[in-house]
């Protein structure tokens, strides 16, 4: 038998035996395949100028996650060698050099890794059409499946795997050079004399942790940069202070309370886990750290992506909308007179915004909600107009009923306003509520009113000044990328020659806002959750295939058990509680501190943004559920699979 | 207290059959201490296992207090375990994740008993056993005569009637097996435990009151120790091995 052929068969064990970091390989190489994959998609690179930087931000983000994978390879490597080190041992007995062993353990990985490569790269492309088909959705465009194979993109994913690989394997090879036969037979032996120690310095350390986990927590809830960093700082010593110091926490806990360890499983299962932390504590805080990361980003990356595009509905209702502060030159006709030449236009309104001489509806506003005064009376428009602008956006007619007038504003302050009913003085007449209306229809700022605006009856206008000016169209095209640059530049031309003055004018295109904000989510959004799938499936395939190496050890302990009289059920239920604390404890801290810190990140935008599917409990409970899902996968595999092999028949 | 009928025990398929144990039948009475002797291979540990209820006999009968184990369900028979039997292994088998105190408290929390005695009974069994120094102890940091007799606490704990013991001493060095038999001894006399032993040691067998001998399956002899000295006794058994055969004076 040639060295090679045992490598081939100690890989194709090697795969059967922790087929949890076989899959996690395969999943990790297809996801940097995928993501890789837009770097060379030219048509992603024509669809906005902005996403110039995606390759960057890419190439950056797959450069964390190299890290990350070459983190997971090599302690994975490492925990093999431990566990077949008398296996090595004997290879070395039975006369082979350590040199030709490591080489044995080397050919052995690289035909594991590069298994997972090939089909981590065809399964990836079909992720990457996913991603395609997600990308181009976003951007309006039409999607046909097409699969192609990126020569470029799989030389990448190579070479980053070569990164990979190089550098695990160069450490295992090294130990294995350096390990005498006695150390390679004994070594499982090596680990036990470590099980447990007590101190009373690790009952402190317990106590500061817990103490600097909720400061480190109430610090990122602050929001600014200094906070921020000193806060995760704290939170990282806590997290090791905390599981390195927890396995004497536990004792001592019992220590008070005797009569508490005797009660059902309780004895069992908390001495599992605190051995297991024990010997695995700063894996355990290493892996919280990653589950935080996960957490933060995939709460951020809801964030963002709520942000965005709700602030994009809102300002892409119209394909063209010019606002123009009223005054003694007519800049209005400026754009009018390029968009009349340039840009053919279905259907457009030139309407007037006034204000009111009070601020009666505002302070009703903020009496409820955090609102920005940004006028300095409440905002007005003629029903004509407002009708015309609804009739142009196709939303449903609405009649005007004398003696009343209509709200339209965001969403948010629907209630609110429904609640509002007193009368409103208008110059000399009297107006009652009469409807309150939601629709996107550009509110903010020096929009259609900043958040909300009152329609009323054309003629209660008609002597008023007018604040600003509207232009408002829907065009036979989108808005094209020069067209919009071209209505800039004269925007631009008007501020300069109106700096005496202050004019003030805005613009919005409702293709370019929607274009800005799909590669804003593809640019932010994106690497984003990437980091977070590869930081949960290396860390939880690591806890799986910690658990998984235990299945000897509670093999023994069952059977012990069995033969003291413990039933099926009871040892059901002893391991159930086992593998849940073992999952549960290093999610808990996460889930904590990460908690706060999304709904806190929800709550920080504008009002208005993050409501509905997107309110900040929305969102937390989105980046919960969407960690938890894939956690859960690696559970299932590892509690399944344990069960078989554990529990006596 | 414990009676065997004519229990047999079969191995293999149909076409070839291993005979472990052969129309065994024995009493043993309240507060006996009993050792079974026999050569690796004889069936002296297969009859441990049927009557700790670990196997089930192919024929015949195990009667416990006048009980038919043969009757008892699966969860009957783990409940059985728990309340009537307890074990001392070869190999210790203790929880190297519990400490002594808490292997020794688990036999007790599995019978679901009240968690506030524990601490009481677990005192208790442990002076008379003299392990109470290291109670607080992991089995990694006690010598092997100390983990077989936390091994016995734990068998006793909870009031079990019948104490299954297999090759005890086999771990240990002949100091501690002299002491580790000792305890026995008292615990057999002191606490009225009724003890079954197996064993191929022929000094660990001269401690019981009574040496049964088995061979390919089947009993070949029997020895009373009576009134006279443990060392007597201990070249009688020297002398029935001889007569054994060959096979099993190579581990004396």
């Amino acid at each position: 038998m040639t060295l090679s052929k045992l490598s081939l068969r100690n890989a194709k064990r090697q795969a059967r035996d922790y087929l949890v970091y076989f899959v996690t390989l395969v999943m990790a190489v297809s996801f940097m395949y995928a993501f890789n994959n837009l770097i060379f998609l030219e048509e992603v690179q024509t669809l906005a100028e902005s996403i110039a930087m995606l390759p960057l931000l890419i190439v950056l983000a797959s450069i964390v996650v190299v890290c990350i994978i070459g983190w997971f390879v090599s302690y994975t490597t490492r925990f093999m060698l431990q566990r077949r080190s008398r296996e090595f041992g004997t290879y070395i007995l039975i006369g082979l050099e350590n040199q030709q062993v490591a080489k044995l353990f080397f050919l052995e990985n690289l035909i594991v890794g590069g298994f997972a490569l090939v089909i981590g790269i065809l399964l990836g492309s079909f992720l990457f059409q996913m991603m395609r088909a997600i990308i181009l959705t976003l951007f309006d465009m039409p999607y046909k499946f097409a699969y192609t194979v990126s020569l470029r993109a799989v030389l990448l994913a190579v070479l980053y795997f070569l990164f990979i690989y190089l550098y695990a394997q160069r450490k295992s090879r090294r130990r294995i050079r350096s390990m005498k036969i006695y150390d390679l037979i004994y070594f499982e032996k090596q680990n036990e004399g470590i099980v447990i120690q007590t101190s009373k310095k690790r009952r402190k350390i317990f106590t500061a942790s817990i103490v600097l986990g909720v400061i480190g927590t109430l610090l990122l809830l602050m929001g600014s940069a200094v906070p921020g960093i000193l806060g995760a700082a704290c939170i990282i010593v806590f997290l090791y202070g905390f599981f390195l110091s927890f396995a004497s926490g536990v004792p001592a806990f019992f220590e008070k309370r005797p009569a508490g360890k005797y009660q059902g499983q309780t004895l069992l299962i908390f001495r599992t886990l605190t051995a297991k932390l024990a010997t695995v504590g700063t894996l355990m805080a290493t892996i919280s750290l990653l589950f935080t990361a996960v957490l933060v980003s995939e709460g951020t990356g809801q964030c963002i992506h709520a942000i965005l595009s709700n602030r994009a509905k809102q300002e892409s209702c119209f394909d063209l909308f010019i606002s123009v502060e009223a005054g003694e030159n007519d800049y209005m006709s400026d754009y009018s007179d390029y968009i009349e030449k340039n840009v053919p236009v279905k259907e457009y309104r030139l309407y007037d915004i006034y204000l009111n001489d009070n601020t009666q509806i505002m302070d009703h506003i903020e009496k409820y909600t955090e609102y920005y005064r940004y006028y300095d009376g409440d905002t007005m428009m003629k029903f004509s107009d407002y009708a015309a602008l609804r009739k142009m956006l196709g939303y449903p007619e609405v009649t005007p009923v004398s003696g009343t007038y209509l709200v339209h504003c965001q969403y948010y302050l629907k209630d609110i306003m429904e609640n509002y009913k007193k009368p409103l003085p208008i110059g000399d007449s009297e107006l009652m509520p009469g409807g309150v209306y939601t629709e996107y229809m550009n509110q903010n700022w020096s929009g259609n009113g900043h958040q909300y605006i009152l329609v009323v009856p054309d003629e209660v206008l008609a002597d008023r000044a007018v604040n600003h000016r509207i232009y408002a169209a829907m065009t036979v095209e989108p808005v094209s990328e020069a067209q919009y640059q071209a209505i800039s530049s004269i925007m631009q031309r008007i501020y300069e020659e109106s700096a005496e003055m202050e004019y003030y004018s805005s613009f919005y295109a409702g293709s370019v806002v929607k274009a800005e904000a799909a590669s804003g989510i593809v640019m932010m959004v994106f690497p984003l959750y990437y980091l977070a799938l590869i930081l949960t499936m290396t860390a939880a395939a690591i806890l799986t295939i910690q658990q998984l190496a235990e299945t000897d050890h509670y093999k023994r302990q069952f059977v012990l058990l069995g033969k003291l009289g413990m039933d099926r059920r009871e040892m059901a239920k002893a391991l159930r509680g086992q593998f849940i604390i073992y999952y549960v404890m290093p999610a808990v801290p996460p889930v904590l501190i990460s908690v706060p810190f999304i709904y806190n990140l929800g709550k920080g935008a504008e009002p208005g943004i993050m409501i509905g599917t997107s309110s900040p409990f929305m969102i937390t409970l989105a980046a919960l559920a969407l960690f938890f899902f894939f956690y859960a996968v690696y559970i299932v595999l590892a509690y399944t699979g344990l069960k078989r092999n554990v529990l006596p028949e | 207290m414990l009676e065997i009928r004519n229990i047999e025990k079969y191995y293999g398929s149909k076409n070839n059959v291993t005979k472990a144990l052969d129309r065994v039948s024995f009493c043993v009475a309240d507060g006996e201490f009993i050792a079974i002797m026999g050569a690796s291979g004889s069936g002296k540990t297969t009859l441990l296992n049927c009557i700790s209820t670990i196997d089930t006999v192919s024929a015949g009968d195990i009667l416990l207090n006048g009980e038919n184990i043969a009757d008892l369900s699966a969860g009957e028979l783990a409940g059985f375990r728990r309340e009537r039997l307890g074990f001392v292994f070869q190999d210790f088998n203790l929880l190297d994740t519990l400490t002594i105190e808490e292997n020794i408290g688990l036999a007790l929390s599995l019978n679901h008993a009240d968690p506030h005695m524990v601490r009481q009974r677990i005192e208790e069994i442990s002076v008379k056993l003299g392990i109470v120094d290291i109670l607080e102890k992991f089995p990694y940091q006690v010598s092997g005569g100390q983990k077989q007799r936390a091994a016995c606490a734990r068998a006793m704990v909870a009031g079990q009637s019948l104490l299954l013991a297999d090759e005890p001493t086999g771990a240990l060095d002949s100091r501690a097996s002299k002491n580790l038999l000792e305890i026995m001894t008292q615990m057999n006399r002191e606490m009225g435990a009724t003890i079954l032993m197996v064993t191929h040691d022929a000094y660990s067998a001269s401690y019981a009151r009574r040496v049964l001998f088995l061979k390919d399956g089947r009993i070949f002899n029997e020895l009373l120790r009576g009134e006279r000295s443990r060392s007597v006794f201990y070249h009688e058994i020297l002398d029935i091995l001889a007569l054994l055969g060959g096979d099993i004076s190579d581990v004396i």
